[in-house]
């Protein structure tokens, strides 16, 4: 066979798949930890009705979603030190860049999903509780969240499918994610397979997320 | 004894003919008051001021004698700092049109939700009166249930019970039964009634006429803003003194037999 005949053993190249798929698994983790929350709070200050608050806000969503996700990595890696002024340039190491860039990317596609699920919320949900007495906080995050949270999984699961496959912009930076790995091997050795392999990863990967997503519908299934 | 009293209160919109336009009046404890007048008359945003839901432009509310709101001489309105306006709202109950149940909770926690949460009930004691309450409203059997499996009458129902569970000095309802068929009037009409018959201090802008006339002391007909007639409703209902009362409710009867 193709793999053996160049040398390579399959565990030897498997291991090496293994690494890169670790460093995917660890963007893909890293990016929803920090983008979930973020993706909120900049929702919540794109409905602010301050314009100071709202349309900086505004102006950041455009720029995340209307450039090329692998622009902002490679902006990200280099603006630390070629946009700041002499004295306060500094060298920013390549993961800690992908793990910002994507964050903020995600963020701002998940504070769109987010202003959706909140703004169909019905008004007379916000009044009844006011006339109960709950304060804001409690109204957010009791009544109204836990009803954001079931209309918008499926937007949701949209994105983090998409993350998935997205982390392999990361090779940008150099960063030795599981495509890069996997490309790299498929020119060695001269076989397609570690991409097919490679490819198989990310579609067990998002059957994963599927499942998730769905079991999570489920149970929240239990109120319309 | 007067609970709630209400001087001089303005409230308009930009671009809606939905307005509050000096009105004055006082409920006592006990009483029912029913609001009655053409849509557009004010009567749902006058409700809406009275529940802290819009803030007046004008006028001053007093709720057991203490100020919610004032206005001074000068024109200058002052509600309360917002820890006294917290204790005011416990005062007010409110039930709505769309009841506005919450979805994702069971009845019975759409009912102990804000005791716990707001009123500082134990979770035991809370359940307690949510039981009995579901007791009293013929729901006993729905504690488990979700909102999207009741019908609108049962909904609303329960809404008053979640309103009555934070034991308002008043409960205000803005069109209760304006959302539901004729059957299903019926019974949350039957609640109210209980609740009159228990002395419940309630104020309850309806279009049905028969039952303002069967359950309130007191009928109060508003029209572009203004309360134009009030009274009892016998004398209100029989021998109106004002045109525009004798117009709508001339109207009323024609639409209503209809």
């Amino acid at each position: 066979m193709f793999l053996f005949e160049h040398g390579a053993p399959l565990l030897k190249q498997l291991s090496l798949l293994g690494a890169g798929a670790l460093t995917t698994l660890r963007i893909f983790f890293l990016t929803l930890l920090f983008s979930l929350p973020l993706g909120l709070l900049i929702a919540l200050a794109r409905m602010a009705p301050q314009k100071w608050l709202n349309a900086p806000v505004k102006l950041f969503i455009l720029v995340m979603r209307g450039t090329p996700l692998i622009l902002q990595l490679i902006f990200f890696y280099f603006a630390p030190f070629y946009m700041l002024p002499e004295g306060l340039r500094f060298n920013i190491s390549r993961f800690p860049t992908a793990i910002i860039a994507f964050s903020l990317n995600y963020a701002a596609y998940f504070a769109e999903i987010y202003r959706g699920g909140i703004e169909s919320i019905p008004q007379g949900q916000y009044e009844a509780a006011a006339v109960l007495g709950f304060t804001k906080s409690q109204t957010f995050f009791r009544i109204i969240l836990p009803q954001v949270i079931k209309r918008i999984l499926p937007p949701i699961s949209n994105e983090v499918i998409t993350l998935v496959k997205d982390s392999a912009l990361v090779q940008v930076l150099g960063i030795s994610e599981l495509f890069r790995v996997a490309k790299n091997e498929a020119s060695r050795v001269f076989s397609t397979t570690p991409l097919f392999i490679a490819g198989l990863f990310y579609l067990i990967m998002n059957w994963i997320v599927t499942k998730l997503f769905e079991a999570a519908e489920r149970k929240l299934s239990y109120y319309r | 004894m007067e609970i709630l009293k209400a001087e001089n209160l303005f409230k308009s919109f930009v671009g809606t003919e939905d307005v509050v336009s000096g009105v004055s009046f006082q409920i006592n404890e006990g009483e029912v008051v029913a609001v009655i007048g053409p849509s557009g008359s004010g009567k749902s945003t006058l409700l809406r001021c009275l529940t802290l839901l819009e803030r007046v432009d004008h006028g001053s509310i007093f709720v057991a004698g203490k100020p919610m709101v004032t206005t001074s001489p000068t024109g200058r309105v002052t509600y309360v700092p917002e820890e006294q306006l917290r204790k005011i709202r416990l005062r007010l109950g409110m039930v709505f049109q769309n009841f506005n149940l919450f979805p994702h909770f069971s009845v019975l926690r759409n009912i102990t939700e804000a005791p716990i949460r707001v009123a500082g009930m134990s979770p035991a004691e809370a359940e307690s009166v949510a039981l009995q309450l579901l007791a009293k409203i013929g729901l006993s059997d729905k504690a488990e249930a979700y909102p999207y499996q009741l019908s609108g009458g049962q909904s609303q129902r329960v809404a008053i019970a979640r309103a009555m569970a934070m034991k308002p000095d008043i409960l205000f309802f803005d069109e209760p039964t304006s959302a539901l068929d004729p059957e299903l009037t019926g019974e949350v009409l039957k609640v109210i009634r209980n609740l009159a018959a228990e002395q419940m201090t309630m104020m309850v802008v309806t279009h049905e006429m028969s039952f303002a006339r069967d359950v309130a002391d007191r009928v109060i007909f508003m029209d572009k803003g203004q309360i134009v007639e009030e009274g009892n409703p016998d004398t209100l209902f029989t021998t109106p003194t004002n045109d525009r009362t004798k117009a709508f409710l001339s109207n009323y009867h024609v639409n209503s037999g209809a």
